[in-house]
């Protein structure tokens, strides 16, 4: 559009070449007409990023608009209403009470179960990482580059091809059905990318660092201990947060692994929804399920810019 | 002390090797190991249990032979398809729009991202009420007074795949757009003026000099969304069940509804090297073209 | 006994050999400059002092004693790193002290050590902060300091000054020399910068590709340069490099192009074996003047016609670049004289520090 109305000024410009004054009150009028065309644009590209905005968050809105009404307010109203008389019953008894397959005690115990496999399976793992990209950028050693990338490949395998095995593993091991075998196969697929994140970070510090350290006269250990770890918060908040999203919001692992009396939140949410005695109680499954996402929510509320570097940084190739 | 070597130095000296070795183990057998497991068990006849009976490509056979696999491969190639190329748009397109000086950045960001940090079975879930004919979407727009207007793919075994992109694309573009928006952050400025200057327009400079120096980025969110698609199990699970019937089944729940719940381990491992396969179709072009890159 | 002796060490990785057998014998208090050009060897060399890399063959002993597979730990150096390479997350205190603390000396003896390396560096204000809070000149004197402290018996310095701006980097400069005379350490220093290693060396040890080209005082180096390649890296400008015949035992023919020109021979150089023969005469700007009074007539001193291309005033004096025959000449002339561009001018070749290199093998004669 722009382009057109300069090749019109030039054309009358042409024209009227001893009239100065007429071609200085078009490209006035000009100059008005592509602001007022920028105004325009702004409009409308605020109205574009607002209604997009909505569509992200109408999904969670609904959710939280019809966890506070009950059955037949639902059932009978829009579930776009808002509810008439907001009551947290659903949310105490999706959290307390409501049947999960065969038991009815709520979400509550998953998701301390959902914690007890979490917390230590991120602490392993972190450490596990931090420990492997130390010796991978500063400790390099014939060969710990093809481990590495050996190690990457692991990132990108469809667990499919490796759960039949893992589950015959772990029964070997009197660990099936167990949190601790949860927690072990959580520790060893995410230690790929938690080691592709301590790796790239430590690439980035200067190598001399450890020279240094070394002719002062420390070792492997005090040296990451005294002089690289207490560099390491940025990369250690990505990765927690990186490892915590992904273990508490895994399904296919606690669908597999998981034994009933250990069953991580997601799993259980599954069975709460899909579980149905009588009618559908739709404003529980609805506060279930935001029970079930409050955790990695607040994360991504309080430590958001974290987040997204993590999830960058998994993106990000190798090097 | 001359040549002596003392066992403390060469302890000192292996450290990084022994710290590594636990972690070498575990690649080498949780991964490789395990790779090459499901592929020996894929060549036999293991049905709940594993028997070492070989029976060659029988396992295949029988696969491509299923119709619920080429149901759910089918399924994969169309969810994959869409699900990239959608999330590609609507991720640069609301990149470049967010990178125009917006008021308020920061929380639109914020809204469009958090999608990514909610689990798949809660997403499936949320939009299995909202795609449900009697409940969603449907409803309400019957209630504005559209009596006709029908949005019942959900349980409509021949579009019910595009309900899995919907809700898929609702949880992964945000992520695409942040990936793009730094990207375009990490474009050289100077260019951009250089580009100005030779009187381009912005649309022509987006099109001809921002967007191919972010081909990187591209190439790295197709790997990510390809990843996603191939692997995307929890989401099916929660949203449609695989159903109606099997119409929405993706190679994930074909893998683990035939090894874990109808005990066909054999043919369960056949359609894991499968999936396999396809992620390395894609895989082993971009670490190619990665490596070939970096000597460059 | 040598304080640091390096023995035939030869380093390659894969195929492709980077040390090429270097034997170098540094005696105690001696200041060392290791100079080449980028990719010479000189910084492996350093590494492979420092115990950072392993070599391939050969010895390094310290203090006579064999440290060839030691750690660096267990070789009693210290080294000041190009990058400084303080340790981001612990205070100037902290930096200094980490080495003894490491090497378990008792807390008292640790801070009074650490006051007494402050004080000598004159850092003691900057002990309490952070490496990111101090300028540039600071951390250099900071890891100055923490290789000071543990007073080791050999300093190794990486290119050092080669992160400071030039005023700052010529300060610092006569600030080590100073600290070397005071405390007579000795110290191996790498640099790739000539007026660095002109000025602090007792000895230069020139490399290239691997292989030790000279090892000399610096006026040695400068005036009697092992070959072609030492003459061209030492000096700037550069040594100029002519094609000259030699006639006799006092006279030698330029050969350039169609003109003749006729140069007499430093006394005392013995080129009797070349008479007849093409040698490459080495002559530094320096030498080739305006003419000046009390040199005419020397034996020595001869006068030409030559072209002038490019004047450059450096304040001190004027560079002149001139056309002999198809070669260009450097030379430097009192800035009170003008020649005028593309006119033929006297220039004055005083041959008394000429030099001559065999033409194939580039070796001084």
């Amino acid at each position: 559009m722009k382009q057109s109305y300069n090749l019109n000024i030039n054309a009358d410009a042409t024209k009227n070449l001893s009239l100065l004054d007429s071609v200085k009150n078009k490209a006035n009028r000009y100059l008005q007409q592509r602001s007022i065309l920028q105004h325009l644009l702004r409009i409308v590209l605020y109205v574009i990023l607002l209604t997009m905005a909505f569509i992200y968050l109408a999904p969670l809105l609904v959710m939280v608009m019809n966890s506070l009404k009950d059955v037949e307010e639902i059932r009978n109203g829009s579930l776009l209403a808002l509810p008439q008389d907001p009551s947290l019953a659903a949310w105490s008894k999706a959290w307390g009470s409501a049947c999960t397959g065969s038991t009815c005690e709520g979400i509550a115990p998953f998701f301390i179960n959902s914690f007890k496999i979490v917390l230590p399976a991120v602490a392993i793992s972190t450490i596990l990482g931090a420990l492997n990209g130390y010796v991978l950028s500063m400790w390099r050693f014939k060969g710990s580059d093809l481990f590495f990338g050996l190690l990457l490949f692991g990132c990108f395998i469809p667990f499919q091809v490796v759960l039949i095995p893992m589950a015959m593993t772990l029964g070997w091991l009197g660990l099936a059905s167990s949190a601790s075998g949860l927690i072990l196969v959580h520790v060893i697929y995410g230690m790929a990318f938690t080691t592709l994140f301590f790796r790239n970070y430590y690439v980035g510090l200067p190598r001399e660092l450890v020279s240094a350290a070394k002719i002062d006269g420390a070792g492997f250990f005090l040296i990451f201990w005294r002089i690289i770890l207490p560099l390491s918060p940025p990369i250690i908040v990505v990765t927690v947060i990186w490892q915590f999203t992904q273990i508490w919001n895994d399904f296919l692992f606690g669908v597999v692994f998981s034994g009933a009396d250990n069953l991580p939140v997601t799993v259980a949410l599954n069975n709460l929804v899909n579980t149905s005695f009588g009618g559908k109680e739709y404003n529980v499954d609805m506060a279930a399920a935001l029970l079930a996402a409050l955790p990695t929510i607040v994360v991504y509320v309080f430590a958001g810019k974290y987040f997204v570097r993590g999830l960058s940084a998994g993106a990000v190739k190798g090097a | 002390m001359a040549n002596q070597r003392r066992f403390t130095d060469m302890l000192a000296d292996s450290m990084p090797k022994l710290v590594l070795a636990p972690s070498f183990l575990i690649v080498m057998v949780c991964i490789y190991g395990y790779i090459l497991w499901t592929v020996a068990l894929s060549f036999t006849k293991s049905r709940m249990l594993p028997q070492w009976k070989f029976v060659g490509f029988d396992q295949y056979d029988k696969l491509l032979n299923n119709d619920r696999w080429a149901v759910s491969s089918e399924n994969l190639v169309v969810f994959g398809g869409l699900f990239i190329i959608i999330c590609l748009v609507i991720g640069i397109g609301m990149a470049i729009l967010l990178d125009q000086k917006i008021r308020q950045e920061g929380l639109l960001r914020t809204i469009y991202l958090y999608p990514m940090a909610i689990s798949f079975i809660v997403t499936g879930t949320a939009w299995k009420w909202l795609l449900n004919p009697s409940m969603g979407i449907e409803k309400i727009v019957r209630e504005w007074g559209f009596e006709d207007f029908t949005f019942d793919w959900l349980v409509n075994s021949e579009m019910v795949v595009f309900c899995l992109v919907i809700a898929a694309v609702w949880q992964s573009s945000g992520f695409v757009m942040a990936l793009f928006l730094a990207g375009l952050r990490g474009v050289d400025s100077e260019m951009i003026k250089a580009a100005q200057l030779d009187g381009a327009s912005m649309p022509t400079i987006y099109r001809r000099i921002i967007l191919p120096s972010l081909k990187p980025v591209f190439f790295s969110a197709f790997v990510i969304l390809s990843h996603i698609a191939i692997k995307s199990f929890d989401l099916v699970t929660a949203l449609t069940g695989g159903g109606p019937g099997y119409s929405s089944d993706l190679p994930a729940n074909f893998m683990y509804a035939h090894a874990f719940t109808r005990s066909q381990m054999g043919l369960g491992a056949a359609s894991g090297v499968m999936m396999l396969g396809g992620v390395l179709a894609i895989l082993i072009p971009y670490l190619y073209s990665e490596l070939r890159g970096k000597k460059q | 006994m040598a304080a640091l002796s390096i023995e035939n060490v030869k380093k390659s990785y894969g195929s492709t050999q980077v040390l090429k057998g270097i034997n170098i014998d540094i005696e105690k208090g001696e200041f060392l400059v290791l100079i080449g050009p980028s990719g010479c060897g000189k910084s492996t060399m350093m590494n492979s002092i420092a115990g950072l890399e392993s070599i391939t063959e050969g010895r390094i002993l310290i203090g006579g004693e064999d440290v060839t597979h030691a750690n660096p730990k267990d070789r009693d150096i210290a080294m000041v790193f190009q990058s400084y390479a303080l340790y981001p997350n612990m205070t100037v205190r902290g930096n200094i002290s980490f080495g003894l603390e490491v090497r378990k000396m008792p807390k008292p003896e640790r801070e009074k050590q650490v006051q007494k390396v402050a004080q000598l560096l004159q850092i003691e204000h900057l002990l309490e902060r952070k490496p990111a809070q101090l300028s540039g000149g600071q951390r250099q004197r900071v890891a100055m300091g923490r290789a000071l402290a543990r007073e080791p018996k050999i300093y190794l310095f990486d290119e050092p000054l080669s992160n400071l701006d030039a005023k700052l980097r010529v300060e610092m400069r006569a600030e080590i020399k100073k600290l070397h005379q005071r405390l007579g350490t000795t110290i191996v220093y790498v640099t790739h910068d000539q007026v660095e290693a002109m000025t602090l060396a007792d000895r230069i040890a020139v490399m290239r590709d691997g292989l030790l080209q000279q090892l000399a005082s610096p006026q040695e180096i400068y005036d009697r340069p092992a070959n072609t390649f030492v003459a061209g890296f030492m000096g700037s400008p550069p040594m100029n490099f002519i094609d000259v015949t030699i006639d006799s035992s006092d006279s030698l023919t330029i050969n350039a192009g169609q003109q003749q020109y006729q140069l007499p021979l430093p006394q005392g150089y013995d080129l009797s074996n070349y008479v007849g023969k093409s040698v490459i005469l080495g002559i530094r700007p320096e030498m080739i003047t305006e003419p000046v009074q009390h040199k005419a007539g020397l034996p020595e001193v001869a006068v030409l016609k030559l072209k002038t291309l490019l004047t450059e005033a450096m304040g001190a004096d004027t560079m002149v670049l001139t056309q002999l025959g198809d070669k260009e000449l450097n030379c430097r002339i009192n800035p009170s004289h003008s020649v005028e561009i593309n006119q033929h001018s006297e220039f004055m070749f005083d041959m008394s520090k000429a030099v001559f290199f065999d033409a194939q093998t580039e070796v001084l004669i």
